[in-house]
C-alpha cells in the first residue's frame, strides 16, 4: 500500500504544475474505485437523459440544456481521471450540437412558416378543398384519380418555376425495343471509335448481321432438297405431284413456306416443275438421265411461274387430292 | 502521314495499307490491321495531326448528342464519360469541343451546358427559357412527375432555413399519401425517389445528423437546384400556394431577395475593380 502511495505521489508530483505539488499524497490515494463509478454512472445518466429530452431541449423555450450544463459543471469538480474527463467531453460535444441546433431554431422561428399550414394549402390550391374535413392523412384513401390529378398539377405548378431541360427522346423510339434508346447511341460511337483504331469492326459486323434468316432460308432450302431427293431415289423415274409435296393440310403457313422454299430449288435447277397429262403441275428430279435425253431447249432456257394459293385454295386442294399428311415433315 | 485516314470509314484505312480490293473486310483487317495498327501506335508520335473542320464538326455533332442522351436521366455528366465514349483521340481539343457543343445547345435547342461546381468536372443541362403556360400541354409524357414533390420539398427546406430533418419532411408528406414505407401509386419508392435518386441528380443533399439516436439525416438543397431554381422562385412558388405575397414571410424574403442581387452582380467577384482606399 505505501510503496504504492509513494508511486503515485511521485507520479502526480510530476505531473501537476509544482505551485500545485503540495497535494496531499492521502487525498490521492482516496480516490477509488466506487467515487469513480458513482461519477460515470451519472455522467452517463445525464448524456442519456439529454438524448432522450433532445426534442424538448431543442425545440422549446426551455433552460434545460443550461440546467444539464450546470450539473456537469457539478460532476466535473470531482473529476480527477482521464476516463471520466472523456465522459465529459462527450457530454460537452452532445451539449454543444444541441446548441448549435436550437441556435438555428431561433432563426426559424421568425419564420412564420406553418408547415401545417402549407400541407392544407396545397390541397387548396390543388382545388381539393371538400377533403379537408376528412381529417389529415387525405390523399391516402381516396381515389387513385385524385391522386394522380392532384400530383399532376402540382407539377405543372411546379414547372413553371423551375428551368429544367425536356428530356430527349426519339419520336419513334430506338430500333431495339429493349434497352433504353441510349444504349444503341453509344455502341455506336463505340464502334464508329473502335473503326478507326483496329479491325475487329468488320468482323463484329458481320456477326451481328441483321438478315441472319438467309442462313435459316438457305438451311430449310437444304432439308427439303434432302427430302425431294430421297423420294427421287425411294421411287425412281416417279414425279411427285408438286401439291402433294408442298402442302401441309395442317398448316397453311407451313404450305406457303414449303413453296417458297421449293421454288429455290427450282430455281437452282435442282429440280423441274412440269404440267403433266393432266395439266397438274409435278416435280421432277433434274439428273443426267434426262440432260442425255436432250432435252436441252427446256433445261436451257428459264420459264416463270407464279404460284397464288388463297386459303379457300389451299382448303379446296387438300380436299380434292385428299392430301391427309404433310409430305415435308417439320424439322422441330 | 497523320495519324487519322483524312477519310473516315474503311475504304481510306483500307488504302493505307494496301491490301486487295477484293478481300473481304474482315479477313483484311483482321490480325493484320491490329497488328499495322499497333505497329503504327508504337512509333507515332502521341500528338496526333490537324484535322478536318469537318471531322471536328462531327465529333462536336457526336457530343450534342450523346449530352442530350445522358440528361435524360438528369444525372451530371462526368468529363471522364464524355472521354471515353464521344471524344476519345480527340482529347487534346475537348476544350473546344465542349465549347462549340454548348454554342449549338443553346443555339438549336436552347439549353445551356454548364458545370455542376467548379472543378467538379460534371455537367449538366439547363433551360435557357422560361417555361410558358402551353408548354405543359406540349410535354407529353415525360415519366413520372416528379417536380412535383420536388418542389414541394425544396420549398419546405427553404422555408424552414435552409435545411430539415428527414423526420420532419414525412410528418409533412405523411398527410399528403406520400410514405416513406409504403408503395405510392405515382412515385414508387418514395424514400428512394427523395434521398437516393433525387440526391444522384443532385437536386438535394443529405448528410446524417451526428449523435442522433435513433440516426436522422437532414435534407438540403443540392447544387443543381441552385442552377435550375432560385430562393426566390421557390418562395414564389410557396406564396402562390398559400395565395398570398411572399413578402408575407419577411425572413425568408430578405434572404431571396439578397440571393439574387447576388446573382445579378457579375461572378468573378475577385477581379472586380475596386477603388483605392482613401485613408
Amino acid at each position: 500500500m505505501k510503496v504504492e502511495a509513494a508511486a503515485v505521489a511521485d507520479a502526480c508530483s510530476d505531473d501537476l504544475s509544482c505551485g500545485e505539488a503540495d497535494i496531499d499524497p492521502s487525498l490521492l490515494e482516496l480516490v477509488d474505485e466506487e467515487k469513480c463509478r458513482s461519477i460515470r454512472k451519472q455522467y452517463r445518466q445525464l448524456i442519456y437523459n439529454v438524448q432522450q429530452n433532445r426534442d424538448d431541449i431543442v425545440n422549446t423555450a426551455s433552460e434545460s440544456l443550461t440546467e444539464a450544463l450546470e450539473e456537469a459543471n457539478v460532476l466535473f469538480d470531482a473529476v480527477s481521471r482521464t476516463r471520466e474527463a472523456a465522459l465529459d467531453a462527450q457530454f460537452l460535444v452532445l451539449a454543444s450540437d444541441l446548441g448549435k441546433e436550437k441556435a438555428k431554431q431561433l432563426n426559424s422561428d421568425m419564420s412564420l412558416f406553418n408547415q401545417v399550414a402549407f400541407c392544407d394549402f396545397l390541397l387548396i390550391f390543388v382545388g381539393l378543398n371538400w377533403m379537408e374535413d376528412d381529417g389529415r392523412d387525405a390523399l391516402s384513401d381516396c381515389d387513385d384519380n385524385i391522386v394522380r390529378s392532384f400530383w399532376e398539377t402540382v407539377q405543372k405548378e411546379a414547372t413553371s418555376w423551375m428551368l429544367q431541360a425536356e428530356t430527349f427522346h426519339f419520336i419513334f423510339g430506338s430500333f431495339k425495343s429493349e434497352p433504353s434508346a441510349r444504349k444503341p447511341r453509344l455502341e455506336h460511337r463505340k464502334r464508329v471509335y473502335r473503326m478507326e483504331e483496329n479491325g475487329d469492326m468488320p468482323t463484329k459486323l458481320r456477326k451481328l448481321d441483321l438478315c441472319s434468316n438467309q442462313e435459316a432460308t438457305e438451311k430449310e432450302v437444304e432439308r427439303i432438297l434432302g427430302l425431294l431427293q430421297t423420294y427421287f431415289q425411294k421411287y425412281p423415274d416417279t414425279p411427285v405431284s408438286y401439291f402433294e409435296f408442298v402442302i401441309d393440310p395442317n398448316s397453311f403457313s407451313r404450305t406457303v413456306e414449303n413453296i417458297f422454299y421449293v421454288s429455290f430449288i427450282v430455281r437452282d435447277g435442282f429440280a423441274r416443275i412440269r404440267l403433266d397429262q393432266d395439266r397438274l403441275p409435278i416435280l421432277e428430279p433434274i439428273n443426267i438421265n434426262h440432260v442425255g435425253e436432250g432435252n436441252d431447249s427446256s433445261s436451257h432456257c428459264r420459264k416463270q411461274g407464279v404460284i397464288s394459293l388463297s386459303l379457300q385454295d389451299w382448303k379446296n386442294i387438300v380436299a380434292t387430292f385428299e392430301i391427309s399428311e404433310a409430305m415435308i415433315t417439320n424439322s422441330y | 502521314m497523320s495519324q487519322k485516314p483524312k477519310s473516315r470509314g474503311r475504304a481510306g484505312a483500307q488504302a493505307e495499307r494496301g491490301s486487295g480490293g477484293e478481300e473481304a473486310p474482315s479477313t483484311s483487317r483482321g490480325p493484320g490491321g491490329a497488328a499495322s495498327q499497333g505497329g503504327r501506335r508504337a512509333e507515332a508520335p502521341p500528338t496526333p495531326g490537324p484535322r478536318s473542320q469537318k471531322q471536328l464538326e462531327l465529333k462536336v455533332a457526336e457530343l450534342v448528342q450523346f449530352l442530350l442522351i445522358k440528361d435524360q436521366r438528369k444525372i451530371p455528366i462526368r468529363r471522364t464519360d464524355i472521354l471515353r465514349h464521344v471524344v476519345g483521340d480527340y482529347r487534346d481539343v475537348l476544350p473546344e469541343l465542349l465549347q462549340r457543343a454548348a454554342e449549338r445547345l443553346e443555339y438549336v435547342f436552347g439549353y445551356r451546358l454548364v458545370e455542376l461546381e467548379p472543378r467538379s468536372n460534371t455537367y449538366i443541362l439547363v433551360n435557357t427559357l422560361e417555361p410558358v403556360e402551353e408548354d405543359a400541354e406540349m410535354r407529353g409524357d415525360q415519366g413520372t412527375p416528379t417536380t412535383g414533390l420536388l418542389m414541394i420539398v425544396l420549398g419546405l427546406i427553404f422555408m424552414k432555413g435552409n435545411s430539415i430533418k428527414e423526420t420532419e419532411v414525412w410528418d409533412f408528406l405523411r398527410r399528403l399519401g406520400v410514405h416513406p414505407t409504403k408503395k405510392h401509386l405515382i412515385f414508387g419508392d418514395p424514400k428512394k425517389l427523395i434521398t437516393e435518386d433525387f440526391v444522384r441528380q443532385r437536386y438535394l443533399e443529405y448528410r446524417r445528423i451526428p449523435h442522433t439516436d435513433p440516426v436522422d439525416y437532414e435534407l438540403q438543397w443540392g447544387p443543381r437546384t441552385n442552377l435550375e431554381t432560385s430562393k426566390m422562385k421557390v418562395l414564389k412558388f410557396v406564396a402562390k400556394v398559400h395565395n398570398q405575397d411572399p413578402k408575407d414571410w419577411p425572413a425568408q424574403y430578405c434572404e431571396a431577395l439578397a440571393e439574387e442581387e447576388a446573382r445579378a452582380r457579375p461572378q468573378t467577384g475577385g477581379t472586380a475593380p475596386t477603388p483605392a482606399p482613401s485613408s
